[in-house]
Formats: C-alpha cells, sequence, structure tokens
C-alpha cells in the first residue's frame, strides 16, 4: 500500500485497453516498480479519437497517440525520471474555458461561504466601493457581452438605456424561463451557482439605479427555485442584498416569480405581462422595457447566463474578458449538446470554437459512429446546419449567415437516420403549441405549416406545399409580433435549404429513406441477406414477424407498427427500409 | 413635432402619432384589421406592415411611433404580398360564409379581401367549431368568426373595465370567452354590446329580433306600438350612406307607420317625462333634503346592471325614475290603451334604440311590468330597423316627413339631447332650475356638461346656490367618480349633488347597438345632430312640453305622485357579478 | 471586502482534509446522485471514516452522472461517473480508507 506514482490510461478511440495495460504492467514489473504505481483505467478521459492516453502523476504529465513501443519510453522517462518522454505527443490544450460555469459543480449551491471562497461577491463591493454607475456600464460596454438568451443584444447598451430614463422605480428582471427543447444550461446555472447569478443582478440594478430585482423562474424548475430562493436568503442575511449593501447606501433586494410554463414567457414583454399577473402575450415595442417595462417602469431583462457572466467581467476586467472569443461576440457561450452525440452534456467554449470541434472533441462524435447529418441550433427558433458547414466558427453573426441562430445555446446533434421532415414537424409543433395565439400570422400560419408537413409526412405532399411552406415562412417572418413567430419558421426554412433533396423524396417519390415518417417506407426481410435467426421475430412487439427457422420470415404489413426494433436488431442488414 | 417621409412625400407630425396615423395626413391609406381609435393598438393582425428604408425588418404601422427623419414604404410588392398571405391566412381561419353573416356588405374583413383581390385561399382550412354563446337576450356571440383582433376585449376590459370577456387557451385555439369558460349570460357583461360595435366581422352580433317584429306586425291580433329612441334619428342615416348627424326624425316616423306600427311615438316625450321625475326628485332631495345626495341618473340600463353589480352600495344614490324607454311603455299600455279604449294585453311596445342593453332591460325587474303586462314587449337596436327598412323595400331617404301621434310623441329639446353624454344632466337642470325658482332660465344652455371629455365636473348656481355636478360617459370613467363619492361619504363632505352616467363613451349616440364604424369624430357629428335639433326646437325645457303637461293633468296627477311612483319608478338590487 | 475576507477566511478553516462532492443537480438526481450520496454517508458512518461528504452543482458531463469527485491526500484528485450505490461504497473502502482508485469510473481527472 502506499503507492508513489499512478499511471492513469484510456484508449480515446473507444477500443479495448487491456492489451495495453498488460504491456504496461510488464514493463513495470520488470523495473520492480508494481508495488509503488498504481494503474488506474479510466471510463473517459474527455479527451476523443486521440489514440491511447496515459497520464502519470504527480508530474501530471499527458501523452496521446501512444503506441505500444512508447511505454517502455513513458516508463523510463517519466515514471522513473519525473521528466516527460520527448517524442510523443502530449495533450493538446483544452477546448473547454468555464467563466459562466466557472463554479458549477465546484461550490456547494446551498452555502454561501462556497462562492465567498472562490471570490464570489468580490465583484460587487469592488463595484459599490470604488465605481459610479456610469463606470459600470462604460465596463460592461468595454466588455462586449451581448445577451445569452437569444437575441444577442449588447447588454452594457441595454443597461444604458434604463439608465437614462428618469422614474422612482426601475427593475431588472433574470429570465430564467428557459424553454428551448434541449437547453438546460440557466437551470444548470441556477441549480449549481445561485449566488453569481444574483451578484450580476444586483451589478446590474446599482448601473440602472433598480433598487428591486425578480428571477422569473419556470415552475418546472423547483430544485433551481429552491435553491435560488435559499440563495437570497443567505445573501440578505450576509448583507449583500437588502438595505445598504457594503455599506455604500446602495439598497436592492430580490424576489422570486414563478412561470408556469409557456415558451413565450420568454419573450420580454410577455415576461413582463406574466410577471404583473396578466395573460402571457407579447406586445409590440416600442416602448422597450428599458423605458417601459414591468408596472410601467424602466426594467432591464437579462437571461441567467448573461447575468452569471457580470461577477466574472469585474473580476478580471472588461478587457481581459474581451480578449475572449471572437471581434463580434466576446467571451465564452455554454452549449447543451444533445441528440445523437456520444457525450451529452454542457459544454462552454469560447467563442469561435467550431461546431466540429464541439460535437467531436468535446462531445466525442455521434453515437453507434454513424454519419452526422447536421446540428440543429438555438432551438425551435433556430436552423439545421449541415455537416459542410461544421468548420465554421460558432458566434451571433456566423449563425446568422448560415440561416440557424445562437439561441439559448441548445445544440441538437442529428445523424444520418434522422428525418429532417420529421425534425421540423417536431420543432414547428413545438411553436405551433407554444404560440400565443395573440397575432395572426403565428397563430394560423404555424398551424398550416404544421399540416403541410403532416401532410408530406402522410405522402400527400405536392410539389405546390414546398412553395406554400416558403410563403407562409416570410409572411410569418416579416408579419409576426415578438421573435417566436418571427423565427418559428427557420427549422423548416433551414432543412429545405439544406435537405430540399429529403422533402422531395418525401413529395414526389413518397418515401421517407430515414424510417421516420411511418406512411412513407415499409421494413422487408430480404430473403437473399437472411441467415434465418430468428432474432427479428423475436424483437418484434406485436408479432407481425411470421416464420420459423427452418422456413425464413415474413413481415405482415398490416400488423407492422413501423417501430424498427427488427431492423435495429437484424445483425445481417437482411431487412430494408 | 416633427418630419418625415411616406412613400416620398414630407410629413409633419406631432409626438404620439404613430406611422398609421401620419400616413393618413398624406391621404395614404395603409389597412388593418386590429387597430381601432378607440383602443390601444396591440398589433394583433399583423396587416399594416411597413417598411422602413435601409432596415430589413417590417414595422406595424400602428403601433410604431413616427419618427424624425424616418423614410416609410407602405405599398410594395412584397409588403403588399405579404399582407395578401396574412389575409389568405385569416380567412383560412374563417367560416367565409358571407353571405349568412350579419355582416354581410358591412364587414371589415369582407371589404379587404375584396379590396385585396383574394380569389381563392392556397390553404386548408382550420376553422375552429365552437357553438354560439346565445345566454343573453342582447347580444350573440359567435367565436367561430373571430379574427382575434382583440377589440371587444379592450373595450370590455378597459375602456368599459367590465371585464366579462378574455382571450381563453392559446395558439390556434386561442377564442374570446367570458374567464372561467363561462357563458356571457353568467358573466359580469351588462350588455352594453361596445364588443359588438366594434368588432370587425360577426363575431359579436346583437341580439336579432326582426323576425320578432315582422311577426307581430303582421299578427291582426296585436296593436303595434313604437317608440325612437334620440340617438337612433341622427345616425340611422348612416345605413344609407348619410353623413353621421342627419336629422331623419320626420322620415322617420313616416316609415314606421309604413312598416305597419299603428302609433308612432317617440321616446323624447318619455324623456321629458323622466326629467319631470328625476327632476323632482333631485328638489326632493337637494331642497327638502329627503333622501341622500348626489343623485345619480338611471336612464342607461348598462350603467345600472354595472352599479348593481359592481358599486351596490350606490344604490341609495340612484334615482328610483325609470329609463324613458320603460316609461313609455309603461303609459302607452296605461295611459294611452285608456285614451284610445284600447286592450293593452293586444298592445305590442317596440322600441328602436341605439342599445343592445334595452333588450335585456326589457325583463331585468317586476317594475318592467307595471302596466299589468310586460311594458315594453321587443327592442330592435338601430341597425336592425336598417336592415328591416332594406327589406321592407322603402326609399327611406326620399319619404316625406309626418309628425309623431301627438298624445305622447311631441318632445322638447331637452328630451333630444338625452342622447348625448351631459344631455339628461342639462335637461333635468334646465327643469330643476324652474322647480326650485318657479322662474325660467334666460338662457338654457349649459355647454360646460357637453362634449367628450371621460369626467366633466363643473358647478351651476341656482339663485346663488351651487350644484356640484359630475357627468360620466364610458364604464371606465365611472370609477372615478363612484370613488370620489364614498371618500366624500366617508369624510361627510360630498363632491358632488348630481351625477350623470352613460355606459358608453359619448352616451346614446355611441350606443352598442348603432351603426358599425364609431370614432370620436362620429360621436361629434351624431352629438351636433342632437344639439341641433334642441336648438331649432321651440319649447327647450321638459316642463313646457304641454303634451307632459296633459299626461299629468289627466293621468298621473303630479310627478312623484302615487301612480308615477307605480308605473314610472323602479328599484334596485344588489347583483353577483357571476351567476353561480 | 474586509467583511469578505473574513466569511472567506473563517470558512476556510472548516474546510481541511478528504472531501467527496456529489452533483447534485436535477441531472445528478434524476440518475440517481441522492441514493449514491446516502450511499457514501452510510458507508463513512459505518467504516467511521472522516471525510467531508458534500453536494454540488452539475459539471456539464450529464451523460456521466451520477458524478463524485473525491480528494484524499495523497491521491490525485479524480471524478467518478455513472456511480451507482455498489461503486459508492467501493469509494470509500478503497479511495478513501484504502487510498487505491477505483479502476473503470473516472471521467475526468483533476
Amino acid at each position: 500500500m502506499g503507492y508513489e506514482k499512478r499511471i492513469f490510461i484510456c484508449d480515446t478511440d473507444g477500443g479495448n485497453i487491456k492489451p495495453f495495460e498488460d504491456a504496461l504492467n510488464a514493463n513495470l514489473r520488470a523495473e520492480g516498480l508494481v508495488e509503488k504505481v498504481q494503474i488506474v483505467r479510466l471510463a473517459d478521459a474527455g479527451i476523443y479519437r486521440k489514440g491511447v492516453m496515459v497520464k502519470v502523476t504527480p508530474e501530471n504529465i499527458v501523452y496521446i497517440d501512444v503506441k505500444m513501443d512508447d511505454i517502455k519510453k513513458i516508463v523510463d522517462s517519466t515514471v522513473k525520471m519525473g521528466q516527460a518522454a520527448p517524442d510523443i505527443a502530449q495533450k493538446p490544450p483544452e477546448k473547454q474555458l468555464k467563466i459562466v460555469l466557472r463554479n458549477c459543480g465546484n461550490v456547494d449551491p446551498e452555502r454561501i461561504e462556497d462562492y465567498v471562497a472562490l471570490d464570489g461577491y468580490k465583484a460587487l463591493s469592488k463595484v459599490l466601493e470604488s465605481m459610479n454607475p456610469d463606470q459600470v456600464i462604460d465596463e460592461m460596454k468595454k466588455s462586449g457581452l451581448r445577451g445569452r438568451g437569444g437575441g444577442g443584444y449588447p447588454t452594457g447598451l441595454k443597461w444604458s438605456f434604463a439608465r437614462k430614463v428618469q422614474d422612482d422605480q426601475k427593475f431588472i428582471i433574470c429570465n430564467g424561463d428557459e424553454g428551448d427543447p434541449g437547453a438546460y444550461m440557466d437551470r444548470s446555472v441556477l441549480e449549481g451557482d445561485p449566488h453569481s447569478v444574483l451578484e450580476g443582478m444586483t451589478i446590474g440594478g446599482y448601473a440602472i439605479g433598480a433598487s428591486k430585482g425578480f428571477l422569473y423562474i419556470r415552475a418546472e424548475y423547483p430544485l433551481a427555485v429552491a435553491r435560488v430562493e435559499k440563495a437570497i436568503e443567505q445573501a440578505r442575511a450576509s448583507g449583500f442584498l437588502g438595505k445598504n449593501i457594503f455599506g455604500s447606501g446602495f439598497d436592492f433586494d430580490l424576489e422570486v416569480r414563478l412561470g408556469a410554463g409557456a415558451f413565450v414567457c420568454g419573450e420580454e414583454t410577455a415576461l413582463i405581462a406574466s410577471v404583473e399577473g396578466k395573460r402571457g402575450c407579447p406586445r409590440p415595442r416600442p416602448p422597450f422595457p428599458a423605458v417601459k417595462g414591468l408596472w410601467n417602469k424602466p426594467t432591464i431583462i437579462n437571461n441567467v447566463e448573461t447575468l452569471a457572466n457580470i461577477p466574472y467581467i469585474f473580476l478580471n476586467g472588461a478587457e481581459n474578458f474581451a480578449k475572449i472569443g471572437t471581434e463580434s461576440s466576446r467571451g465564452t457561450k455554454v452549449f447543451a449538446v444533445t441528440g445523437k452525440v456520444k457525450h451529452s452534456g454542457l459544454v462552454e467554449v469560447p467563442m469561435g470554437t467550431t461546431l466540429r470541434e464541439i460535437v467531436f472533441d468535446i462531445g466525442g462524435g455521434i453515437l453507434d459512429d454513424k454519419k452526422i447529418k447536421a446540428v440543429q441550433t438555438g432551438g425551435p427558433s433556430g436552423g439545421v446546419i449541415p455537416e459542410n458547414f461544421l468548420d465554421t466558427p460558432v458566434d451571433y453573426d456566423n449563425l446568422g449567415k448560415l440561416g440557424s441562430i445562437m439561441g439559448s445555446g441548445g445544440m441538437i446533434v442529428m445523424d444520418e437516420g434522422d428525418c429532417v421532415v420529421d425534425i421540423s414537424k417536431f420543432y414547428l409543433g413545438f411553436c405551433v403549441d407554444e404560440s400565443c395565439g395573440k397575432c395572426a400570422p403565428c397563430r394560423i400560419g404555424g398551424k398550416q405549416m404544421l399540416t403541410i408537413l403532416e401532410k408530406i409526412s402522410q405522402g400527400k405532399g405536392e410539389l405546390s406545399d414546398l412553395d406554400n411552406l416558403r410563403k407562409i415562412s416570410f409572411a410569418m417572418k416579416k408579419a409576426s409580433l415578438c421573435g417566436l413567430g418571427q423565427t418559428a419558421s427557420n427549422p423548416v426554412l433551414s432543412t429545405l435549404r439544406y435537405f430540399e433533396l429529403d422533402y422531395k423524396q418525401h413529395v414526389v417519390d413518397k418515401r421517407c429513406f430515414q424510417g421516420k415518417c411511418k406512411d412513407l417506407f415499409v421494413f422487408t426481410i430480404i430473403q437473399d441477406k437472411c441467415k434465418k435467426c430468428s432474432l427479428c421475430q423475436r424483437n418484434c412487439p406485436v408479432d407481425a414477424i411470421s416464420g420459423s427457422r427452418e422456413e425464413g420470415f415474413l413481415i405482415d404489413q398490416k400488423k407492422c407498427t413501423r417501430c424498427g426494433r427488427c431492423f435495429e436488431a437484424c445483425k445481417f442488414d437482411a431487412i430494408s427500409r | 413635432m416633427g418630419k418625415a417621409n411616406i412613400n416620398g412625400f414630407a410629413v409633419e407630425f406631432q409626438d404620439g402619432m404613430t406611422i398609421l396615423d401620419a400616413a393618413r395626413k398624406v391621404q395614404i391609406d395603409i389597412p388593418t384589421l386590429c387597430k381601432h381609435p378607440d383602443v390601444l393598438a396591440s398589433g394583433a393582425c399583423g396587416i399594416c406592415i411597413v417598411k422602413m428604408k435601409g432596415n430589413n425588418r417590417m414595422l406595424r404601422a400602428c403601433c410604431t411611433p413616427i419618427e424624425e427623419g424616418m423614410d416609410i414604404i407602405t405599398h410594395d410588392p412584397e409588403i403588399v404580398e405579404t399582407r395578401r398571405t396574412v389575409l389568405e391566412l385569416i380567412l383560412s381561419n374563417h367560416p367565409n360564409d358571407c353571405l349568412q353573416c350579419g355582416r354581410n356588405n358591412n364587414c371589415e374583413l369582407q371589404t379587404m379581401a375584396s379590396n385585396f383581390g383574394i380569389r381563392e385561399i392556397p390553404f386548408p382550412k382550420v376553422v375552429p367549431d365552437i357553438p354560439k354563446d346565445t345566454s343573453t337576450d342582447a347580444i350573440v356571440l359567435d367565436p367561430s368568426k373571430c379574427i382575434k383582433c382583440g377589440r371587444c376585449v379592450e373595450m370590455c376590459q378597459h375602456v368599459q373595465d367590465v371585464w366579462a370577456l378574455s382571450f381563453l387557451d392559446r395558439g390556434i385555439d386561442t377564442r374570446i370567452s367570458p374567464a372561467g369558460d363561462i357563458l356571457l349570460g353568467d358573466s359580469p357583461c351588462v350588455r352594453c354590446g361596445q364588443c359588438s360595435a366594434h368588432c370587425p366581422t360577426g363575431a359579436i352580433f346583437e341580439q336579432d329580433d326582426t323576425a320578432k317584429v315582422w311577426k307581430v306586425l303582421q299578427d291582426p291580433d296585436k296593436y303595434c306600438v313604437v317608440q325612437i329612441a334620440p340617438a337612433v334619428r341622427v345616425a340611422v342615416g348612416e345605413g344609407f350612406g348619410l353623413p353621421p348627424g342627419t336629422n331623419l326624425t320626420g322620415k322617420l316616423y313616416t316609415l314606421l307607420r309604413r312598416l305597419g306600427f299603428k302609433a308612432v311615438f317617440d321616446t323624447n316625450f318619455s324623456a321629458d317625462v323622466t326629467i319631470m321625475e328625476e327632476g323632482s326628485e333631485f328638489v326632493q332631495r337637494f331642497v327638502h333634503k329627503k333622501g341622500p345626495l348626489p343623485l345619480i341618473t338611471t336612464c342607461c340600463p348598462s350603467w345600472v346592471d354595472y352599479m348593481e353589480k359592481f358599486d351596490p352600495d350606490m344604490i341609495e344614490h340612484f334615482s328610483s325614475a325609470k329609463s324613458p324607454q320603460e316609461m313609455l311603455g309603461a303609459l302607452s299600455k296605461t295611459y294611452y290603451a285608456q285614451k284610445n279604449d284600447l286592450d293593452p294585453a293586444k298592445i305590442v311596445n317596440i322600441s328602436v334604440m341605439p342599445c343592445t342593453a334595452k333588450k335585456y332591460e326589457l325583463k331585468r325587474s317586476k317594475s318592467m311590468y307595471s302596466s299589468g303586462y310586460q311594458d315594453t314587449d321587443i327592442v330592435i337596436t338601430t341597425r336592425e330597423l336598417i336592415r328591416m327598412i332594406k327589406q321592407a323595400g322603402i326609399e327611406f331617404t326620399n319619404l316625406p316627413e309626418e309628425q309623431p301621434d301627438h298624445i305622447m310623441g311631441d318632445y322638447t329639446g331637452a328630451g333630444t339631447i338625452f342622447g348625448a353624454t351631459g344631455g339628461v344632466m342639462e335637461a333635468a337642470l334646465r327643469t330643476a332650475y324652474h322647480l326650485v325658482t318657479q322662474k325660467e332660465l334666460g338662457r338654457v344652455e349649459f355647454e360646460n356638461v357637453r362634449g367628450l371629455k371621460g369626467v366633466k365636473e363643473t358647478s351651476v348656481f341656482i339663485e346663488g346656490t351651487e350644484i356640484k355636478i359630475a357627468v360620466a360617459h364610458g364604464l371606465g370613467n365611472v370609477e372615478y367618480v363612484i370613488n370620489k363619492i364614498r371618500q366624500g361619504k366617508k369624510e361627510g363632505k360630498m363632491p358632488y349633488h348630481f351625477v350623470e352616467v352613460m355606459a358608453c363613451p359619448g352616451g346614446c349616440i355611441g350606443g352598442g347597438g348603432q351603426p358599425y364604424g364609431i370614432t370620436d369624430a362620429v360621436r361629434t357629428q351624431r352629438t351636433q345632430g342632437l344639439y341641433s335639433d334642441d336648438e331649432k326646437s321651440t319649447l327647450r325645457c321638459s316642463h313646457h312640453n304641454p303634451y307632459v303637461k296633459k299626461l299629468y293633468d289627466e293621468f298621473l296627477g303630479h310627478p312623484l305622485s302615487h301612480k308615477a311612483h307605480e308605473l314610472l319608478h323602479t328599484r334596485y338590487v344588489p347583483r353577483p357579478e357571476y351567476k353561480k | 471586502m474586509q467583511k469578505l475576507d473574513e466569511i472567506k477566511n473563517k470558512f476556510q478553516q472548516t474546510q481541511k482534509g478528504s472531501w467527496i462532492k456529489v452533483g447534485m443537480s436535477t441531472c445528478g438526481i434524476a440518475a440517481g446522485a441522492d441514493v449514491v450520496m446516502a450511499a457514501l454517508k452510510d458507508e463513512a458512518r459505518k467504516n467511521n471514516v472522516s471525510v467531508r461528504i458534500e453536494q454540488c452543482g452539475c459539471a456539464g458531463m450529464c451523460f456521466a452522472e451520477p458524478l463524485v469527485e473525491v480528494f484524499v491526500e495523497g491521491v490525485p484528485q479524480v471524478t467518478y461517473g455513472a456511480v451507482k450505490e455498489d461503486t459508492a461504497r467501493a469509494i470509500i473502502q478503497k479511495h478513501v480508507m484504502g487510498k487505491e482508485i477505483l479502476n473503470d469510473y473516472i471521467y475526468k481527472m483533476q
């Protein structure tokens, strides 16, 4: 017992590491080091497609693409001498950079001391003790931070509008009504590091001259609500909220308001209506909330991720923050990478990182090593980006040029088995469900587009339907009252742009080659390829496959529900779609 | 003030103007289905979109303030095409049964479809199947025809402060309905009908009673008697292309006789009677301290219903005098029947009103049966009368002018101004002056109570004694007055002695049953029509009406007599806002 | 600023020695982090091990929840993923008590 060193090993290509481990063991045994060095197999190294990774501690030297021949070199140089072995590649620098998520997974969110120990509330104290509100806004402008909720509006500029308006009461609201399918970074921040949001809001409140703030959090996030409420209590008890914060004379307090789960309430004016207790419908702008917002008072609404950036900016300086990212988009962005990706989760990268890096280097590539088809960004307001654009650096402008948006940072990875008609139907269906119903283009246009897509997926589509989809999309984009309607057609438009062929296969050939639109494909057994193993029959949940191992098998199309389990189960590609 | 460009025309604008307002200054009509001058722009229909040079987005003209230097384009192929698509979408969500619709030929959606030359709708029909709500006698909701412009909801909630109508559900299922998805008849609805007067389509409609009227007119056993309200005469012409405010009293008398009415009376006559009763009541309270002040007028059935539901603590302030419609109904089946030896059971009293709530008033309490029968039997609105005239094939505007049946047809200028906000107050003051002083006014006009200001507060002096008065119209303006009264009661210092309330903005001339297209300009024109009628009258005070004198001499005795109380007065009870 | 330092210093006094952090955000709890938490505490108590077992938020690696991060004096700090109850108990017995890192469960190294 009592290892002096440890060697961590992992095949980042997902292969078997055992032979490598055995070889390493043999080398250690030869050197008489078996008792002193523990070999530890990792489940996952956090890097992918880089061959065998070897890390030696306490030196913390990490090698990649390690070959069998390298083992001896590593043992000789690093294990025995504590030095890096030449000629072996070392781990590339970390692609992720955690600013928003800097404390998530480190601090106990229910203990304010954890946050303070990591310089929490230091930014606030610095702001209150040494800066006037105009300086705060200047610093924000210098940082180049843009709203992370979807619109990408420069935060400092937004604040300056509310600052300019004279009124006896102003408000700042944290928009925690995260609703994009697949996006949950706001929830994670509220659950994992609530104080950073409270601190950001308090700084914002000071900058615009608000004495009161609301956190509008959807009721489906009970844990986030509980932790935020606890955080507010603790901040109040510590004097970081309430009267005369840090002896500066600045008063500020916060309250939580629950959203009832309407997606449209993420839109600023609908959110305000909801906080006021009214029907959550957007209203025309101008006047903008910064001039006339909550109860007609100047109001700033910032998204959770935006706010979590703010303490970092004031601790590290706006100039340093502005060095991160691209010219038009500063800082980092958190993405919720989900879908057909091996390692789904939250990823925070500097703006300008490419989609390929995110999906393959951080996310580990596509499930079952299938081919990637596209990446959907920006949730139901966004679009798809096909494989050939994966090397585009991600920032607000580039995504826009590709017909998608940054949105709140949802990133859903699609593989070759995903059908664009099906995907469009899903996203559009979401927006149709969530439309508030106030304005005609969104209310009826969305429904009509969905009706057309359903027609197409049932094989009843005509080519003129594609024109109608484009026609309605255009009207919705131009004439809808709020962002929901203006962008609801993006998934359809962008799939039409990049995958028109798929649509035409549905409309003209009446075929869904991805096997998603149930009326447009059948499963049949290719008798030549069938080895009569009966796996398909055993996997069929509705007894639609008749036959025996002697006679072979047949699929009864009347009974078949197109669930695809036989297709997945067949080991010989003997079932066609 | 500022300068901007619209389609290349320089336009000067005032602060607060929208692009839509400014465009109208240079004769450019930007189409819209939801914007109405009476309500705040909601931006619901998406038709009024325009472009600003150098900006790819389209702006809503109805709610975007015009700014210095803006360069606006209101019509180009892309804008028109987008409007057309939105209109096609709206039509795909509409039953399009125009031929059977009450708004046929008079529908904003139909007109727009016609203007755009819509010949086919390229999208499948998605029309909601929602049953009509016929739970009130006054207003029918047909949500399947609704285009969700939100005007009715705005009128009901913010102009009238009744909050009976709201939007329910969301997305494509969004519909108008009373909150909680109850029936309109069980909701706080006061039947003012402002929703129906502002609806651009046939989604909210007056309860059509014309068939009932045709039926009784053709029934030989019935003796049909008609009265026309003050506000009808200055609006009915709009149905025949005449400008608002055109006074058609004489032609209406002729018309009604030709339609088959046996007796043609005028509600202006019973308005004079109302002044005798209400004026006397005021003198009782003001001079003789019998009863609390202020006295509040009760001619408006929507206001009565509103007060019973929302402000029942005001009941003691309410004048017990019935509305002119109900007074005439009661007198027709008693006084008139006796004088002409008619069986009141055979008399059918029909009234032509600018108002949907009058339909509700017919049966609102036991006092509406004071003659021993239902005093007034059927109410039709101005809009319904216009339809009847057109069905009857009468060239209305070319008719000669006749006289009413004198016994209850002649009126003074005081009776006719009942139709405008402040009119009841002005008429009452003219007579109250006489009742208090036994003298006659030299000049009968009280300009301070006239006009479209929401609440008009002023004082008049009778022989040096100050009478503090308030006139409110539009139910949303009532709360201010009522709260002042409540505050005054608490402090023992009454802010007013006499208060007039009319539910509809502008008074009855802006009633919920009047021809479509109401705006403040129309209200002013109709009001002007009534005031000119007053000016032209030789008699301008109710107590000068010889037939009113005769009525008291021969039948009622004197104002507030026992008989007058039986026939011409009523009582009020608190009512729940929502029926269980 | 002074007040912050006071809180910080006082807190750091209490934060010495070995510790275990369990990711207890919605993603972690959904994957069974509460069971893991209970098992860790139970095993530590049974074996009379002195180790602070605390909760933290989501570290972003949602595919590998529940995540358990372990720091023991003299052993590299590692994060175990996809932890089940038996793994949790093994963490106490082998990693904390035996200072031997578990194979095949590590998803992240410091």
